[in-house]
């Protein structure tokens, strides 16, 4: 069996809220300061050679997970195994083996070109320089870059910089690659493509940690995915398996008009299903259940609005995803 | 490659970068044409109004500051100064740069040496640096009709080149705090103020009190200049100021170390509490 490409135990994160001043500290007067605790206990065990997600709403911990593996955090407690390597006690070992894309387009050179910041970070990366020039084109082949090498990153698009973030990571060769929300301000096209270049470096049997809030991206590309709030793991499976959590084949998303009390509505629609969230605003109650048959949902939730003297104005019935497993995991959206 | 090469060639692709960086803004260049000359020239313009061609007034300038020649005082002064600002700003700017700009994340990801991000963009500074001091050279010359002996300049030359360590430990003492604080403009302007006042660079050192003349010897720039200032305008040699550029070796040395040391307890205090990616 391999040893796991990235491995964590009761891994915390804890950050002071607000400022200490200096004549507090001078008078030695108590830190008062809220602890705020950004990753609450991480087991995380992530194999080699596969596409394993982070998915959680914005400020879930999972940025903060990623910068504790690529040793630009340190952990308050807990043990980190990055390819093996303790990051904490060889922290070099292990920047020279990993490859990460944490900050995407803001974290290159915008006056210079895409070769030049590539030459720069190859240095930086202790690349051979026998072997920089090739490296470098096989990386910009890689994320298919070869044609705009030379013109100055400013002259990029968003997608065409993150691309180029992510050549940088490809720079040492890595066995383990982390990028953080790879596509985030990019629009559907340039986010398919930057998938499709994930997608290869599975191929080439690297193993790739993300994070993202995107249930899509994570349904389509990983392996394995860890769904995170507010710090913790709150499930951990492969995305077909966590679909299957929670019990139902689809989803109904129902807009009922309601003007007295909405207790009786739900108590009828709750025994044709579960209603994983409902939300009332402007005289329109939001519905979302799930359910094993829409085609038996649907007529029961019609029949509930009549007997109590309500109106359906709107059904959507969906399949399954990651967002309803989210949902039904934490009551909330992974957008909220 | 050793780890030692790697950090080196590591180093100086930081220093190529920035000046590639420098070179993409050419108009920061044209600051490179007026300041040494208008700033030194202010000062020598109002030291002849005040004395004319006065030998008493000469005599009285040449028993504290060993030499007559005023321009070629004030030029090599402010030489120090613009040297002195362009590291203490230059260096600390571009970590702060890097920071803002949230490259300094990407540059912490990759095994080199964290001194490269420190100490890299300041040699990328020479070139800037050296084209200031052709500039005020052939200013004084044009202007003030000073022209030292070539061999004096070159003995500069050997003065400025063993001087650079130690300014360049204390313009990377400064960057350091950028890791903590965010933005030390506020600090460095501080600094550069109490240099300017301390270390001879528009009036000589024998001008202060007694007690800040000893705070003023403990300061590398102050002998640096001084040498300067002997060797082009008093005519002394190298072995002459030797002494003076041991102990500014040996401050060059104590310095780097505190530099290096600040660096690293404070990149270790940002990683505890995520300063690195914040600004």
């Amino acid at each position: 069996m391999r040893d796991p490409a990235v491995e964590t135990r009761d891994l915390v994160k804890v950050f002071e809220r607000g400022r200490r001043t200096i004549w507090q500290r001078l008078r030695r007067e108590p830190d008062r300061r809220d602890r705020f605790r950004a990753v609450d206990g991480i087991d995380l065990r992530v194999e080699a050679g596969e596409i394993f997600g982070l998915l959680g709403p914005n400020g879930a911990g999972k940025t903060t997970t990623m910068k504790m593996l690529a040793t630009l955090l340190i952990p308050t407690s807990g043990t980190i195994r990055v390819l093996g390597i303790d990051p904490l006690a060889r922290p070099r070992e292990v920047r020279a083996r990993l490859g990460a894309m944490l900050s995407g387009e803001r974290s290159l050179y915008w006056k210079l070109t895409g070769r030049e910041n590539l030459e720069y970070f190859a240095a930086l990366y202790h690349v051979p320089p026998a072997e920089t020039t090739d490296r470098i084109t096989r990386c910009l082949v890689a994320v298919n870059l070869s044609d705009r090498a030379d013109d100055y990153v400013e002259r990029y698009s968003t997608g065409m910089r993150q691309r180029l973030a992510l050549a940088r990571a490809l720079l040492p060769d890595p066995p383990l690659i982390i990028l953080d929300e790879p596509t985030v301000g990019l629009d559907p096209q340039a986010s398919r493509d930057l998938r499709d270049r994930v997608r290869e470096l599975r191929a080439q049997g690297r193993t790739v940690l993300l994070t993202t809030h995107y249930m899509e991206e994570a349904d389509q590309l990983c392996d394995r995915i860890a769904i995170i709030d507010h710090g913790r793991i709150v499930a951990l499976d492969t995305p077909a398996a966590l679909k299957r959590t929670i019990r139902a084949e689809e989803v109904v998303h129902l807009e009922i008009g309601v003007d007295g009390d909405d207790a009786a509505l739900l108590e009828r629609l709750e025994r044709a299903g579960t209603v994983a969230r409902h939300e009332r605003r402007n005289g329109t109650l939001a519905v979302t259940a799930h359910c094993a048959s829409a085609r038996d949902f649907v007529p029961a939730a019609f029949d509930a609005a009549r007997s109590t003297g309500t109106t359906i104005r709107h059904v959507e019935v969906v399949p399954v995803t990651l967002e309803d497993v989210f949902l039904a995991l934490t009551g909330r959206g992974l957008r909220e | 490659m050793n780890l030692l090469a790697a950090d080196a060639r590591a180093f100086f692709a930081a220093a190529r970068k920035e000046l590639r960086q420098q070179r993409r803004y050419p108009t920061l260049f044209l600051g490179l044409l007026f300041w040494p000359v208008l700033l030194p020239a202010s000062w020598v313009l109002m030291g002849h109004a005040y004395s004319g061609n006065d030998p008493q007034a000469l005599a009285a300038f040449a028993e504290r500051a060993g030499s007559t020649n005023v321009a070629g005082f004030v030029f090599v002064g402010y030489a120090m100064y613009m040297w002195l600002s362009s590291l203490l700003w230059g260096v600390g700017t571009s970590l702060r740069q890097e920071q803002v700009r949230g490259s300094l994340e990407a540059v912490f990801l990759t095994p080199a040496s964290r001194l490269v991000p420190l100490f890299g963009p300041g040699v990328g500074m020479l070139i800037p640096m050296s084209l200031t001091f052709v500039i005020m050279g052939i200013a004084l010359w044009l202007f003030f009709g000073v022209v030292p002996p070539l061999a004096a300049v070159l003995q500069a030359a050997v003065v400025v080149a063993l001087g650079m360590p130690a300014l360049y430990a204390i313009g990377s003492l400064f960057a350091a705090s950028v890791l903590r604080f965010g933005e030390v403009g506020p600090v460095v302007q501080l600094i550069r103020g109490m240099f300017v006042l301390a270390c001879g660079i528009t009036f000589p050192v024998a001008m202060l009190p007694i007690w800040a003349q000893v705070g003023a010897w403990l300061m590398p720039p102050t002998y640096i200049v001084d040498d300067i200032r002997r060797i082009l305008l008093r005519g002394a040699s190298l072995p002459d100021v030797a002494p003076d550029l041991a102990i500014v070796l040996s401050l060059a040395t104590i310095i780097a170390v505190l530099a290096v040391v600040v660096f690293r307890y404070l990149e270790t205090s940002a990683r505890r509490s995520g300063m690195l990616g914040r600004f």
